[in-house]
């Protein structure tokens, strides 16, 4: 018990928390945006991916990582702006869309991949770049706060940022007003002259740049290639951390961190001969544990409305 | 507007319809154009040329497992002048069982499978067709649940070769090389907690253990094949804890070992294929890490096995464990081994690998071993 406090109390075990939780945070807040604005987006998943891939074979072929960057977010947009064409214009249910770029995501990138380097299931053979860690100048020099806090890579920081940004862009800007007054109600918004359409094209091309940056973190930070299906379901834990967040974006930091957090657990805990299907199964429990949670708090909260009411 | 778009649905769908045509029919060519006309064969010079179908349940390009099948059908096509094709059924698990019973239907010599999943798809077709060979490998089927005497088992002794790996990482964490640190705990990162896992496993603990009785082993288990993201996090872990070497079995996961080994200055040793060489060129630093891997010769062991049908002498209805003799098992002997790993030692380890094979040594195997046993050692190792 005394190891697992000095794994949990290690520096390098806080440092472990940012980094696993990085990618996740990224996909939140692109859910959280396109959930804002009423059109849910479930295919962060493939849009990580699609721009995961993109990310590596552009920064492969320009020799700049920041291109590479560039590039997966527009991969992102791209993929959100399909979505939304395929939801708002041709009026398809948009969680079968999304379900189908989520599919032509883990097929077309092996297949591109393959087109591009003839590699099938990882890109060795391209010399992609990974972006450069940072060290923040006062923080660093601080004994534990700077190991854990400093020296990441800077998506990290920028995924810490957004969460900034998307707070003042939903609450404090006229877009943000819009996107929360259509996503609240669409008929509503539309009898004051807000184009719907317009606003949730704009909230689901944002969701999908955010999907870009996650993607981008994957393939060029965490590990410096890309591999086939190398979200491995982190796409579908933000939809889970949106909900646990109640959709407010320093509640999803919260829920994105607590499942950093369960994760890097999971992968510490792997020291002491535990079954390691139990400690596989740590992030997921706390996935449940927290649904039951926020579905409890719902219905408390109903019901307070509802009394409310009555009087 | 609305036209527009119904041309653009009309278009993706005859795209769909196009792309679609020309993917199906590759399967289904053997049947098709063989059984009368065989304008295909006269340029080998023999009337009915060996035909050989490899069923891979993935992709080729793993750079490892199912690279080496198709490597060894490579030369099983060049060695006999075979007909040979190689179907790749992806990931996708709907697919294998009627792939299976499709190939089946078609006039192959020798239908080639692999692995523990597609295990009992063929327990349940192989009897159907008594006259079809099937070779599965790395994997035997359940002899005693059906009448299974036309399939050929090939099974790896996984637990030779890491025993040598184990020696290697056990030498290496208690040398002064550069890398190496004072503590003696080296790293195992497995795939899954199953038994073909673990008998690396149990190979590359004893192998430890032979060579420095204090050695502890830290082990972590991915849950999976394909998170290599999770994989450079269980390996951080490792190396964060102390371990200066570490070996990954867990294919496409495992690789993210390299990442962390690359990242932290550590050794590592990769497993199936050759490791290293993936990223010679990409990664030249990454791979002067990797200081050999655990190759497992899937390609070895199928041309052995179709050099044998020929003969005759290839015993259906029976399993076979290949190891260090038949040169199905082995450590990478490439330039990073070489260069990087004292001559002392690979002499040593060279020695070991004789003494496998001479029956010096014998090595144990998680095949059959009770949970409880498995535990004992693993525990008898913990950091």
């Amino acid at each position: 018990m005394a190891d697992l406090l000095d794994i949990i109390f290690s520096t390098s075990f806080g440092y472990a928390v940012l980094r696993v939780t990085t990618p996740i945070l990224f996909a939140t807040l692109g859910a959280l945006i396109s959930i804002k604005a009423g059109v849910v987006n479930i295919s962060m998943e493939g849009t990580m991916l699609t721009a995961a891939l993109t990310g590596v074979v552009v920064s492969a072929f320009t020799g700049s990582g920041m291109a590479g960057v560039v590039a997966a977010v527009l991969a992102g947009m791209l993929l959100g702006l399909m979505l939304a064409y395929f939801a708002l214009n041709l009026k398809t249910d948009i969680i079968l869309a999304a379900i189908a770029i989520n599919l032509m995501a883990s097929g077309g990138t092996v297949f591109a991949l393959y087109v591009i380097s003839g590699d099938r299931g990882i890109s060795s053979s391209l010399a992609s770049k990974v972006l450069p860690k940072i060290q923040i100048p006062i923080i660093h020099q601080i004994p534990v706060v700077g190991s854990v806090l400093s020296n990441h890579n800077i998506l990290t920081y920028v995924a810490l940022l957004s969460v900034i940004v998307v707070y003042v862009l939903i609450y404090k800007t006229p877009l943000g007003l819009r996107i929360r007054a259509v996503g609240e109600n669409a008929h509503a918004a539309d009898s004051v002259g807000i184009s719907v359409i317009k606003t949730q094209y704009i909230a689901l091309i944002m969701s999908g740049a955010f999907a870009g940056f996650g993607g981008a973190f994957m393939s060029m930070g965490y590990v410096s290639w890309f591999s086939t299906n190398m979200t491995a379901g982190r796409g579908f834990i933000a939809l889970a951390a949106e909900a646990l967040g109640m959709g407010r974006p320093f509640g999803v930091l919260l829920t994105s961190l607590l499942f950093g957090t369960a994760d890097a657990l999971a992968n510490a805990l792997q020291a002491f001969r535990i079954p390691s299907e139990f400690v596989q199964m740590v992030p997921y429990v706390v996935t449940i544990l927290g649904l039951v949670i926020y579905a409890k708090r719902r219905q408390s909260m109903a019901q307070k409305h509802k009394s409310e009411d009555r009087v | 507007m609305k036209k527009y778009s119904s041309i653009i649905l009309i278009l993706i769908l005859a795209l769909a319809l196009t792309l679609s045509g020309c993917g199906s029919p590759e399967p289904e060519e053997p049947s098709t154009d063989t059984p009368v006309t065989d304008p295909a064969e006269p340029e080998e010079g023999e009337d009915d040329a060996l035909r050989v179908v490899l069923l891979l349940n993935g992709t080729l390009g793993d750079r490892s497992f199912f690279d080496s099948a198709n490597a060894g059908l490579e030369m099983i096509e060049d060695e006999f002048g075979a007909e040979v094709r190689t179907i790749e059924m992806s990931y996708d698990q709907t697919r294998w069982e009627p792939t299976l019973w499709e190939v089946s239907e078609q006039d192959w010599d020798i239908i080639i499978l692999g692995t523990w999943q597609m295990q009992e798809y063929l327990q349940e077709i192989a009897p159907e067709f008594p006259d079809n060979r099937y070779i599965i490998f790395d994997t035997a089927v359940d002899y005693s649940v059906a009448d299974l005497s036309n399939v050929y088992s090939i099974e790896y002794k996984q637990n030779e070769g890491s025993f040598l790996a184990g020696a290697l990482a056990a030498s290496v964490t208690s040398s002064d090389m550069e890398l190496a640190n004072d503590q003696k705990m080296i790293g195992f990162l497995g795939g899954m907690d199953i038994p073909v896992i673990n008998d690396f496993l149990v190979g590359y603990i004893e192998g430890a253990l032979y060579v420095d009785e204090n050695v502890k082993v830290y082990v972590s288990y991915i849950g999976g094949f394909d998170d290599s993201a999770t994989g450079k996090e269980m390996a951080l872990a490792q190396y964060n804890a102390g371990a200066d070497i570490g070996f990954n079995v867990a294919g496409q996961a495992g690789l993210g070992q390299l990442d962390a080994a690359k990242e932290m200055n550590k050794y590592a040793i990769g497993v199936d294929s050759d490791q290293a060489m993936v990223f010679a060129d990409s990664d030249p630093e990454k791979a002067e890490l990797v200081l050999t891997s655990m190759l497992k010769r899937v390609d070895n062991s199928l041309f052995r096995a179709v050099e044998m049908h020929l003969d005759g002498t290839l015993p259906y209805g029976e399993a076979e464990k290949l190891g260090l003799v038949e040169e199905a098992i082995g450590l990478a002997n490439n330039e990073f081994y070489q260069n990087n790993v004292s001559e002392e030692l690979r002499a040593e380890l060279a020695e070991m690998a004789d003494m496998i094979v001479n029956g010096d040594i014998t090595v144990s195997s998680a095949m059959g071993m009770t949970t409880d046993e498995l535990n004992e050692l693993r525990d008898s190792v913990r950091p």
